[in-house]
């Protein structure tokens, strides 16, 4: 039922089975092609045989900006998830893994540390779904999100900076085994 | 359009300049800027400080200095000399609000910044000049510079000036914007200088950053783009078969996007066997470790390998290779992750169907029990509790003969969850059978042909239904029935037992949803609802049994309360309402898919296709209905070039450069571009009559002209689908008309700019001097305006695919206005002296008439309030587009009959003598005309107030049940009891009826507050 390959912009047609779910986030078009443009095999999705993408993983290859170099939030060169998602009738096949797999491969072939991600603090069911790979809490960003996915009476939730080392990181230093109690604000990420 | 690089702000001055202009100018301050400037250039006599001056001068509003700066723009492109760059930044800046009107930046400044670099190639600001031309999208300056730039680093070990250059000089080859002189040279170049690259990469052991051959995965596969472009089909394939450069070649180094790519190129060609040999040798390489096992286990691909097995040359042999590779792989299955493992049993489903029935089944045993029934079990064994596992073998089922199907869905599909299945195994079960039946009543192979005359009566069913052995039409409305009862039995079965309701929240998929979707579709089948044909009826109601659909809908609603994250099922409704004249309910059930941002283009015509025909009243919410989607656009579609082009170049992602233009081409002239455009100046019209500017003024609507073909490209993915492939899909029968179109859009289009010419009023103080003159500069716009809008409201209206592409209200609307323009062309162009009217004109307005008494006989008259049935009133609620089309045709006749004697008065009060103005009888025959259609208006009108009061009467809710569920003493039809089963009877449906009604009054209301006049 599916077929995997880099994405293409006519893709963005056929997001619906993806991108109607609540937990999807859609983004501004130069969104989607600023990683088409700068990562392009970084960009890599499912899809099934009618041509409707039923899953994706958008993901760079980078590091903090210079100026924040000697920053103590300064992030050396790291892979980063920035969205991946699977549509619900293609959940738990290991789409979602697969896809994570192919990001990490790449963060390994590029040489990076490791590779990180946000992720709503209730989404609890992609906080499993990392975890069953290897991916730790790293620290908790305070109010990442300007609302809240389960409570509208809130306005703002915490994310959780998860984090996987990579080969490069021989000795586990990018990882860190309580990062439930480091706290930061969002203007120490970037 | 505004020039991105200067968005924020201006450029910086040189660091010469003093700090008092410095200052000045950082702060804005323009008229102390300009004191200075002028001050200083004539004390220094630096052409600078004139640049400043200038440039400073075209930000004062209001001054006749605005516009010297476009004066010294065009001196620096005359003189051919080499322009200093900071006076060009200066310049570009100031012009920013000229370019694309008063002057063009592939005349001006593109030229001159290819002109700097050439003399600058050195120069780090090189590369900004290329980006400032890319993002102008001016590609002949930009194609220059990246040449000029490869020649001057010819030995750099930045491998990008040369793969700009080619990527450049490809897409200028490709695009408008090349000269057709150009054009070949720039192709042979491409493809020349991508080959000597080639040659490179395949005689060198290793290839350096330094050497000019191809390296990255993105330089590769732009050679292969340059060659299906520009190249011929035997170097492709040559090359395709290289071990360095061929599709294998880049496989083992990781590199899958040239295999994807290549296939679809060979299928056109139908070079069968080397889609089989690359399928072949790239699943193999999984087999032997070059590359991890399932690189390219996809389904796309072993389909392609089975298919073109079977075109092979050598078929048996290939297909005999086929099945081998596929055992391989089987083998590995228990390694593989639950994706791959559903791929190969896909793939092995896939080769039974395609197999030759002579090697899958040599010896014709019992041919019921078929190896292919045998494959679909051996499939859902592993997979009937999924979610996709109906998707997953529907398109199988409906290839099956038809004892095998019979044999599948009573001996095979039963005994699917084993000897003691659970409670909800068995429900899940009975819904995938409840759906494949369904499939099947939509397979030619369910039916045989029967004579339909017996004993001489025609009895209407040319079929015998080989399931239940009845007479029957296509599809068997008896089969139907049964599956409708046997769903609702199920159905109530889940609802009544507690321990099945609790195991739900643990299943894939809720299955009393696939059994509503089996009975809703059932029912909207049975109540004659089909995919609008050119020849469908005026009224939705004409053609289909109205309590039925009634039912199908209330039934799908009750479920999507049970149900309410399925978006399928929402977006089944949402069409469903609009068919039925409940707009706002569709609205409400439309905001919380959130379509928003990206995905508006390919779903908002889901809801906004025509909704200003079906209600207006929604577009006088506090917000702009449609505004999300109109800044879309304008935010996508800002600049000149596509989002994010440079980002592209500058990465070395050259295929994404080539993507994303065509990307960038196709949003440009989206069809639901032009219908947010129309839409929204649509229902403006409804309520003001006037609007700001034309049509093809708007900023968005640049690149639409009239031979542009507008691409639609509407998501329908998320739609549950039942529909076998044999026939239309559930989309088509569901929505009001046919779905968007390069056609309708150009038509849709053409009307506006009609009305625009119509609406046209000079302004009050334009009191030209040679009054004469200015009349026949008028004159001559008209008619030349009318002749283009005519020509190709009549082009489109009569090429062959239109009538299907358009609702019969439509059809009617743009042929009124083909015709009304075609009147209004002859009548202001007829000589007053001509002896009589040519009869062309008396006809067409004759023709116009009479359309308008047709349409005036379909509306409620005030006369009849009393009188109006429950059905005639819901039958006009649905059809509104059909009166909205009456509106529009009156009021299109009326502003052309206005327009014409306008033209008259204008003439005869401008020349007193009596020569000038129109012919006597052109003109009585448009005051006919304006008479008749101030008639239709004034019954159209009417026909709303009917409508308001007909709805502001008590007991719809009874009304609407009673239409629904039968009246509460009388006894129902066993479908109909079923129905009410599942809607908990006439007290749960109350509720929903209470919503339909409440929005037909919203409707209603909205049209109350539309002019008709
Ligand atoms: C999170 C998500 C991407 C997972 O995709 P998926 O293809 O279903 O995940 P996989 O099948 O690859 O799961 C791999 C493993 O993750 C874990 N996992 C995945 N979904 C889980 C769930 N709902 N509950 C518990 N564990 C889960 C399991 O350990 C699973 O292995 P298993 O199936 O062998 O037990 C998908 O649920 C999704 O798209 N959610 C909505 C969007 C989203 O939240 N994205 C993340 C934003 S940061």
């Amino acid at each position: 039922m599916a077929n995997f390959r880099r994405f293409r912009p006519d893709d963005l047609n056929k997001l619906s089975k993806c991108n109607l779910d609540p937990l999807t986030e859609t983004y501004e078009l130069s969104f989607y092609l600023q990683y088409y443009a700068k990562w392009p095999s970084l960009f890599q999705v499912a899809e099934d045989e009618n041509g409707n993408i039923i899953g994706y993983i958008m993901g760079k290859l980078e590091s903090s900006p210079d100026v924040y170099k000697f920053s103590e939030h300064y992030l050396p060169w790291h892979a980063h998830i920035t969205a991946v998602t699977v549509a619900p009738e293609a959940r738990r096949l290991g789409i979602g893994k697969l896809l994570t797999e192919q990001l990490e491969a790449a963060g390994d072939a590029g040489n990076a540390w490791f590779i990180d991600l946000f992720v709503r603090k209730t989404n609890h069911k992609a906080i499993k779904f990392y975890e069953s790979m290897g991916y730790s809490i790293f620290r908790v960003v305070k109010e990442y999100y300007g609302d809240h996915s389960t409570d509208p009476t809130q306005n703002s939730e915490d994310a959780y900076d998860m984090r996987k080392p990579l080969k490069r990181d021989v000795k586990k230093e990018h990882i860190r085994t309580d990062g439930e109690k480091h706290e930061v604000d969002p203007t120490d990420v970037w | 359009m505004a020039y991105n690089k200067y968005r924020y702000g201006p450029p910086a001055l040189k660091s010469s300049v003093d700090m008092q202009l410095q200052s000045a100018f950082s702060d804005g301050n323009w008229s102390t800027v300009v004191r200075l400037a002028a001050k200083r250039f004539a004390t220094f006599k630096d052409p600078y400080y004139e640049a400043i001056k200038v440039s400073t001068e075209a930000q004062l509003q209001g001054t006749a200095e605005k516009c010297a700066v476009l004066v010294h723009v065009d001196e620096l492109v005359k003189s051919k000399k080499t322009p200093d760059i900071d006076t060009l930044d200066l310049f570009e800046w100031a012009c920013q609000d000229f370019i694309g009107y008063e002057i063009e930046f592939a005349e001006t400044f593109g030229p001159l910044r290819a002109r700097w670099v050439k003399a600058n190639a050195n120069s780090p600001m090189a590369v900004s000049c290329l980006q400032g031309c890319l993002e102008q999208w001016d590609l002949v300056s930009a194609q220059q510079i990246a040449a000029t730039l490869d020649k001057t680093h010819a030995n750099s070990a930045d491998r990008r000036y040369m793969f700009w250059n080619i990527t450049l000089t490809f897409l200028l080859s490709i695009s408008p914007q090349c000269t057709e002189a150009s054009r070949k040279v720039y192709s042979l170049l491409t493809v020349r200088q991508l080959q000597k690259a080639a040659d490179i990469t395949e005689s060198s052991e290793k290839l350096e950053k330094t050497d000019k051959g191809l390296l990255t995965e993105e330089e590769v596969c732009l050679y292969y783009r340059v060659l299906l472009g520009h190249g011929t089909k035997e170097e492709f394939l040559t090359r395709l078969k290289s071990p360095k450069l061929g599709a294998i070649g880049q496989l083992k180094q990781g590199h899958k996007l040239l295999f994807c790519e290549c296939l679809d190129a060979l299928e056109t060609w139908g070079e069968w066997d080397t889609i089989y040999e690359l399928c072949r040798d790239a699943l193999k390489l999984g087999l032997d470790g070059s590359t991890t096992p399932f690189f390219v286990c996809d389904l796309r691909i072993w389909k392609k390998f089975v298919a073109a097995a079977t075109e092979a040359t050598n078929a048996d042999a290939a297909l005999d290779e086929v099945q081998n590779v596929l055992k391989q792989f089987i083998e590995l299955k228990d390694k593989a992750t639950p994706m791959y493992k559903k791929n190969i049993s896909l793939a092995l489903l896939e080769t039974t169907f395609r197999l030759p029935s002579t090697t899958i089944n040599p010896n014709h045993e019992n041919k019921a029990l078929s190896p292919k029934v045998i494959q679909i079990g051996l499939f859902l064994d592993e997979y009937y509790e999924r979610f996709a596992a109906f998707d997953d073998v529907k398109g199988y089922v409906a290839e099956l003969g038809y004892e095998e199907a019979k044999t599948f869905l009573e001996d095979v599909l039963p005994n699917i969850p084993g000897e003691n299945p659970t409670k909800a195994q068995q429900i899940i079960i009975t819904a995938l059978e409840c759906r494949l039946r369904y499939t099947l009543t939509t397979c030619p192979q369910t039916l045989s042909p029967h004579p339909t005359v017996v004993e001489g009566t025609d009895q209407g069913k040319p079929f015998k239904c080989r399931v239940c052995s009845n007479l029957a039409k296509s599809p068997c409305e008896d089969c139907l029935k049964k599956l409708i009862i046997d769903a609702a039995n199920a159905y109530s079965q889940v609802a009544a037992d507690k321990e099945l309701l609790a195991a739900i929240p643990k299943l894939d998929r809720d299955p009393r949803l696939d059994l509503a979707l089996v009975m809703g579709n059932s029912l909207l089948k049975l109540s004659g609802l089909r995919p609008k044909l050119p020849n469908f009826a005026q009224s939705l109601w004409q053609d289909v049994q109205p309590e039925v659909l009634l039912q199908a809908v209330l039934l799908l609603d009750t479920q999507l309360r049970v149900t309410p994250n399925d978006n399928g099922l929402r977006l089944m409704l949402v069409q469903l309402y609009l068919l039925f004249g409940c707009a706002s309910y569709a609205h409400q059930l439309w905001v919380p898919l959130d379509v928003k941002r990206t995905i508006q283009d390919a779903l908002s015509p889901l809801f906004f296709d025509r909704i200003s025909s079906i209600s207006p009243g929604l577009f006088q919410g506090t917000r702009p209905l449609m505004e999300p989607l109109r800044a879309y656009y304008s935010q996508s579609l800002r600049d000149p070039s596509p989002v994010r082009i440079w980002d592209a170049f500058s990465s070395g992602s050259y295929t994404s450069v080539l993507d994303m233009a065509e990307y960038d081409k196709k949003l440009r002239t989206s069809c639901t571009l032009v219908m947010t455009l129309v839409e929204e100046r649509r229902a403006a019209r409804l309520f003001v009559g006037k609007l700001d500017i034309d049509i093809d003024d708007h900023i968005l609507a640049t690149d639409i002209v009239e031979d542009t073909t507008l691409v639609h490209k509407t998501d329908y993915g998320s739609f549950p689908n039942l529909e076998s492939a044999n026939g239309p899909p559930i989309q088509d029968f569901i929505r009001l008309g046919p779905g968007p179109s390069n056609e309708r859009s150009h038509l849709s289009f053409l009307a506006e700019q009609y009305l625009d010419l119509l609406s046209y009023t000079p302004p009050k103080d334009y009191k030209p001097s040679k009054a004469a003159e200015a009349a026949a500069r008028d004159k001559a716009y008209n008619l030349e305006t009318l002749i283009r809008i005519n020509t190709s409201l009549t082009d489109f209206l009569h090429k062959p695919p239109t009538p299907k592409l358009l609702t019969p209200p439509e059809t009617n609307y743009y042929t009124a206005l083909s015709l009304l323009s075609a009147l209004v062309l002859t009548a202001i162009s007829l000589p007053k002296s001509e002896a009589s009217v040519p009869t062309i004109v008396s006809q067409t307005t004759q023709s116009l008439k009479t359309t308008l008494t047709t349409l005036r006989t379909g509306l409620l008259s005030p006369r009849s309030t009393a009188s109006v049935s429950t059905e005639q009133t819901i039958s006009s609620l649905c059809d509104m587009p059909a009166f909205s089309s009456v509106r529009d045709i009156a009021l299109g006749t009326k502003l052309s009959a206005a327009f014409v004697l306008a033209c008259h008065e204008r003439e005869t009060a401008r020349d007193k003598s009596g020569r000038s103005g129109l012919h006597k009888g052109v003109v009585m025959e448009m005051k006919a005309l304006e008479s008749a259609a101030a008639k239709t208006l004034a019954d159209a009108r009417a026909h709303v107030g009917v409508l308001k009061g007909v709805m502001n009467e008590s007991g719809w809710l009874d009304r609407l049940l009673d239409v629904v569920l039968g009246e509460e003493d009388k006894e129902a039809d066993e479908l109909t009891d079923k129905v009410s089963d599942v809607v908990d009877g006439r007290a749960g449906a109350e509720e929903w009826a209470g919503k339909v009604v409440e929005s037909w009054r919203e409707g209603v209301k909205g049209w109350g507050m539309v002019r008709f006049e």
